[in-house]
């Protein structure tokens, strides 16, 4: 669901990140008053379970592959503002370091990514649990899995029509698309078959999983209980484990090999074969546009081990998430903790 | 009963100007100083010997910047950051800092480069990654070493013993005097309340204390080491 550079016209990537300043404003001044300063830097490991669920790729209908977002599970744990801003912040180091995503469409990934799919996830796990009543384990975790397939599919459904719009609204005089090529009427079910069918159960399995396992392991971190301030700080080993094991198995990413839609390079999308026919044509706005070589394109690097660069892509992305939200509890005032009622 | 000249209330402005801005340098700078601590790294009780560290450092430096490898500078990458991902948010934050600097200053170099594009050049931030990796690793060894164990490193590479004894000398005497010129200008700036004419003269009268200060110190400071059989051969603190 990375929208790479260039598949979007700078107006819209410009009009996307407009957007999202506002949002970005309203999550940080939210943070502050809902997490204690010293639940800072666990969000970090909310953004590493994030940045570890998106490197693993699954293969769809249709030759293309996707993958788990998380943005719903860090919503659970450590509520929709944190995990905007932890999305946003994952998203930001796979577009510098991994070229996962583009640097101009940072604004329009965030505003997919990071914030309707946590906000939409977080809101209707709410609903449901209000609605049947918070008692019961399993009432939330129905509500989890319920939350986080409709969370990643109209997340989905946002990013289709950002592509879908591009060919309506920017062409060249030979009537060619300048940058995504493909209307609303190709994108939305190109996108939304995939996701309604695959990647949204594995997006709502991988949050039931790990939601599960830090209710009975941590329950501290959940943000139902930081709000109440329920209950004591525990050991939060069995979360570092879990996130070791995730990052050991991030290989298993690789085993789905084709490219997830509408993230091919400039140098495929001439072939991709679309209702029966290729493209034919290379749009001018990606064979020209600007992008950055970044170090570890797609997490690895020529004549590299994939499995290798993999594992030491996900260390990496997960030690900086947990170092940048520990410098960001600097930056928070010491104060008591809040109960948001 | 308050007498009637203290109940009135005065409403006396000092005129600016007059050598402030010196003045308050010189005991910004004096804070600063006198705040530098060398001697707090944070080094745990197993902490590997510094001769060991400073080897293994060296090492590292010279094989990162030789090395053509993408997957060493990646390794590196993981483990350093890993290794300072369980730090505590201060510490991390003073070993990032220098290593940031040292980042912007090699991408604003870099970058005419980057945004040109010229054909052969990758256009990529090696190099910046480079750089950014070689100052952490220093920071991390300065910052888990305490400064008399670097130099005890360095006697062991048998660096002569009078440059070690200048280095620990200057490490110690940079603090006091530091704090000995801070001290000085509060006990001024004290004093001088409305004395607002010609304050930068005494900004030579302070330096040239200091100075007389550090003299003094340093003669007291052999002669005690006389007293105490010092035999002109340093083997570091």
């Amino acid at each position: 669901m990375h929208i790479p550079e260039n598949y979007l016209s700078p107006v819209t990537c410009g009009v996307m990140t407009v957007a999202m300043v506002p949002v970005w404003a309203h999550a940080i001044k939210k943070v502050k008053v809902e997490l204690p300063k010293e639940k800072l830097p666990l969000v970090g490991v909310g953004a590493a379970f994030s940045f570890l669920a998106m490197m693993f790729n699954v293969p769809l209908v249709g030759g293309t592959t996707g993958h788990a977002v998380g943005g719903t599970l860090i919503a659970l744990l450590f509520g929709p503002n944190a995990a905007c801003l932890a999305v946003s912040v994952a998203l930001l180091l796979q577009a510098v370091i991994f070229g996962d995503g583009g640097i101009l469409a940072f604004g329009a990934n965030c505003f997919n990514m990071a914030f309707i799919l946590p906000y939409v996830g977080y809101a209707i796990y709410s609903m449901i649990v209000k609605r049947f009543g918070s008692e019961k384990a399993s009432v939330h975790y129905i509500a989890a899995a319920i939350g986080s397939y409709i969370g990643i599919n109209v997340a989905a459904f946002a990013a289709a029509v950002e592509f879908g719009v591009q060919p309506l609204l920017f062409k060249d005089s030979l009537g060619n698309a300048l940058y995504c090529p493909y209307d609303l009427s190709v994108s939305i079910p190109a996108m939304m078959i995939p996701h309604l069918a695959v990647a949204g159960f594995v997006e709502a399995i991988f949050t039931v999983v790990v939601f599960a396992f830090v209710r009975k392991t941590a329950p501290d971190l959940l943000f139902e209980n930081i709000k109440t301030g329920a209950t004591e700080a525990k050991s939060h080993i069995p979360v570092f484990a879990l996130i070791a094991v995730l990052v050991a198995a991030t290989p298993l990413g690789l085993l789905a090999t084709g490219t997830a839609w509408g993230e091919w390079g400039s140098d495929e999308i001439a072939d991709v074969v679309t209702n029966g026919s290729a493209l034919g044509y290379t749009p001018s706005g990606l064979e020209n546009g600007w992008s950055l070589d970044v170090i570890m394109p797609d997490y690895a690097m020529e004549g590299m081990n994939e499995v290798v660069a993999y594992i030491l892509s996900a260390i990496i992305g997960v030690a900086l998430l947990v170092i940048i939200f520990k410098l960001a509890s600097l930056l928070v005032k010491e104060k008591k903790v809040s109960n948001v009622a | 009963m308050l007498p009637n000249w203290l109940t009135t209330t005065e409403a006396y402005e000092p005129p600016k100007g007059g050598g402030t801005f010196a003045i308050k340098t010189m005991r910004s700078f004096g804070h600063m100083m006198g705040r530098l601590q060398f001697q707090q790294g944070h080094e745990k009780r197993h902490a590997l010997p510094a001769l060991v560290k400073f080897f293994l450092l060296v090492l590292a430096i010279v094989f990162l910047s030789w090395t053509h490898q993408l997957v060493a500078l990646l390794a590196y990458a993981a483990v350093l950051l890993l290794y300072l991902s369980t730090w505590p948010p201060q510490d991390i934050w003073k070993v990032l800092r220098g290593a940031l600097i040292a980042v912007v200053f090699s991408g604003i170099l870099l970058a005419p480069a980057m945004m040109l594009r010229p054909e052969g050049i990758p256009n990529n931030l090696q190099l910046v990654c480079k750089v950014f990796l070689t100052v952490m690793m220093v920071s991390i060894f300065n910052h888990t070493t305490q400064w008399n164990h670097i130099t005890g490193a360095l006697r062991k590479l048998h660096v002569p013993g009078v440059v070690i004894f200048t280095l620990d000398l200057t490490l110690k005497y940079i603090v006091i005097l530091g704090r000995f010129i801070y001290d000085v200008l509060t006990s001024y700036s004290l004093r001088a309340v409305g004395n607002h004419r010609k304050k930068y003269k005494s900004v030579g009268g302070v330096m040239g204390i200091t100075f007389i200060r550090g003299a003094n110190m340093s003669q007291e400071m052999y002669e005690a080491m006389r007293c105490r059989g010092f035999t002109d051969d340093y083997r570091g603190l």
